[in-house]
């Protein structure tokens, strides 16, 4: 073993069993991350995710910008979430500058967060198609996730990063006709994704390749401080929607999906889950949105915090509890803000689920943690 | 529920899409239909008017050359520079009116809120590519153009499954 070399960063041996071998960056199964796994013929010994290739200081970038225009860089860490991640920013910059929001607004906001989603579940969906080589279940979400974009290009003007939500509101009014074109298309989208279940979530090939493969248990689920699907795949039944509703949501009828298993295939099968209650809570907030009305107050120029103050909120994302702490200090900027995001707290388990894997069964287990590599570098 | 059967599901519902129609849209051939006919502001309420952000669109015998879009949108992308131009209209004293660089733009619309006199607006027009970096800077000349857009293309459900119809 050669002193010189950083871990990982060649192929060495280091004892006579065991090899260092590296997964990514440039791999296309780990997305922009590299897991540096040590491997003992086909299983795994130990494993080291290495995160931070695509950081990009979007928590620095923030506090040169004032409330306003950081709203376009700070939707970026997921660009198919947007608005998800958008929100608690959005939120906090409200309690802190004290403004009211309409009640129209807030309907459209859930309704687009809930699209969000949607969008940004059957993007991750396909990826773990391709993972387990199932290259259907890669067109499919590819496909029917175009139902849900047309709906936010509709609403808010962008396929993705659509910039909509604003301290005290949402941009722009929904376009005219818009309810009945989003029933329509809802309810085909979840009639299409009730199909996934005989093709990919019952096919006996799929669970054999991803049942019983890296088992979190509920005391280790909630001891790393996972959260989100994976949290909600080993027993413990949090939903921040349901825990800490924000805007609507405790007006809105729905569920939370709680399975006890804590596998890979029940990781997987949350946020298809999910996705049908998504479902349920566009059509019902559709149904109870004040019909006309303001939908967003009008703000000064530069609006400023109130001297030093802080706030801390979060919202249950397409990944988990998104947080964003912002402290100002009665400037138009703010002095910091800090986003907490789903992502990484979810990979702090990656090394516990992979131990004792075979390297084979890496990937389903990898993705299964529903994780976006840009989000966990912001 | 046993493998074989299981199997057997999961082909059959695949085979089931050979009689469906496919859901693809054949890009250059069709274009998607937006509503209206972009993003719109309005100053007086201060909420948008729902539409595509595509290329923006400046009427020169609105524009002031008050600066405020190129202030909006130096927090985010420095992407519209103020130059010169002939002086026609009366209500701009200076002359400046924004050009924008499509290289830098991320096409957020925060310029089109912060116009106060209805100048600047965005349209359905988002094929922009050029062959050089020039090429994306769009004079203020440029921007008065009214984009032509053909879209037609909507997503039609019927019992055979979804098409761009
Ligand atoms: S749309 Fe956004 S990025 Fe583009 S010119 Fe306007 S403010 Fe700048
Ligand atoms: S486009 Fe609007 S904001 Fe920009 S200089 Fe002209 S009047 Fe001012």
């Amino acid at each position: 073993m050669t002193k010189e070399l950083l871990p990982g960063l060649a192929l060495q041996k280091v004892d006579e069993r065991i090899m260092t071998l590296n997964v990514g960056p440039q791999h296309p199964g780990s997305g922009h991350m590299r897991i540096i796994v040590q491997i003992d013929g086909d299983f795994i010994v130990a494993c080291d995710p290495d995160p931070g290739y695509v950081h990009r200081g979007e928590e620095k970038m923030a506090e040169y910008r004032n409330y306003i225009t950081n709203i376009p860089h700070l939707e970026r860490p997921v660009i198919h979430d947007s608005c998800n991640v958008l929100y608690p920013y959005v939120l906090g910059v409200e309690e802190l500058l004290g403004i009211e929001v309409p009640e129209r607004a807030k309907y459209i906001r859930v309704i687009a967060s809930e699209l969000n989603r949607c969008v940004y579940t059957m993007y991750w969906l396909a990826i773990y198609g391709i993972f387990l080589g199932h290259s259907t279940m890669f067109m499919w979400p590819a496909g029917d996730r175009e139902l849900l974009i047309d709906l936010l290009e509709k609403m808010t003007g962008a396929r993705v990063t659509h910039a909509h939500f604003v301290p005290g509101g949402v941009r722009n009014d929904l376009p005219p006709n818009f309810e009945d074109v989003c029933l329509r298309q809802v309810n085909y989208f979840e009639k299409r994704i009730k199909e996934y279940a005989a093709i990919f979530y019952d096919n006996p090939i799929l669970i054999a390749r991803t049942a019983n493969t890296g088992v979190l248990s509920r005391e280790d689920a909630i001891r790393l401080g996972t959260t989100g699907s994976v949290l909600r795949a080993s027993g413990v039944d949090y939903d921040l929607r349901k825990k800490e509703p924000y805007d609507v949501y405790e007006e809105l009828d729905f569920q939370t999906n709680v399975l006890k298993e804590g596998d890979s295939y029940a990781r997987s099968k949350i946020p298809w889950l999910d996705m049908m209650e998504s479902c349920r809570i566009i059509r019902h907030a559709l149904q109870k949105m004040p019909k006309s009305g303001s939908v967003r107050v009008k703000l000064k120029p530069n609006p400023k915090g109130k001297g030093l103050n802080s706030v801390y909120k979060r919202v249950e994302s397409g990944r988990g509890s998104l947080g964003c702490y912002i402290v100002s200090d009665g400037k138009p900027e703010p002095y910091r803000v800090k986003l907490s995001v789903p992502s990484f707290r979810n990979l702090i388990a990656l090394p516990y689920l992979l131990k004792g894997e075979k390297l084979g069964n890496m990937p389903s287990v990898y993705w299964s943690l529903n994780y976006w590599p840009v989000e966990a570098d912001r | 529920m046993n493998t074989a059967t299981g199997i057997i599901k999961a082909l059959n519902s695949g085979i089931k899409h050979l009689a469906i129609k496919r859901f693809t849209l054949r890009y250059p051939e069709e274009k998607l239909k937006f509503v209206g006919d972009g993003y719109q502001f309005d100053p007086s309420t201060g909420v948008g008017i729902a539409g595509y952000k595509g290329r923006h669109m400046l009427f020169h015998d609105h524009c002031t050359g008050c600066q405020l879009c190129s202030i909006a949108c130096e927090g985010v992308a420095e992407a519209i520079a103020m130059v010169k131009v002939p002086e026609e209209y009366k209500h701009n004293k200076k002359a400046i009116m924004p050009q924008i660089d499509y290289g830098k733009c991320v096409f957020c619309g925060l310029c089109v809120d912060a116009c106060p006199f209805y100048a600047l607006y965005m349209t359905n027009d988002y094929e922009l590519s050029s062959f050089s970096k020039e090429g994306l800077i769009y004079t203020p000349a440029q921007l008065q153009v009214k984009p032509f857009v053909s879209q037609d293309s909507e997503i039609k459900i019927t019992d055979r499954g979804a098409t761009h119809g």
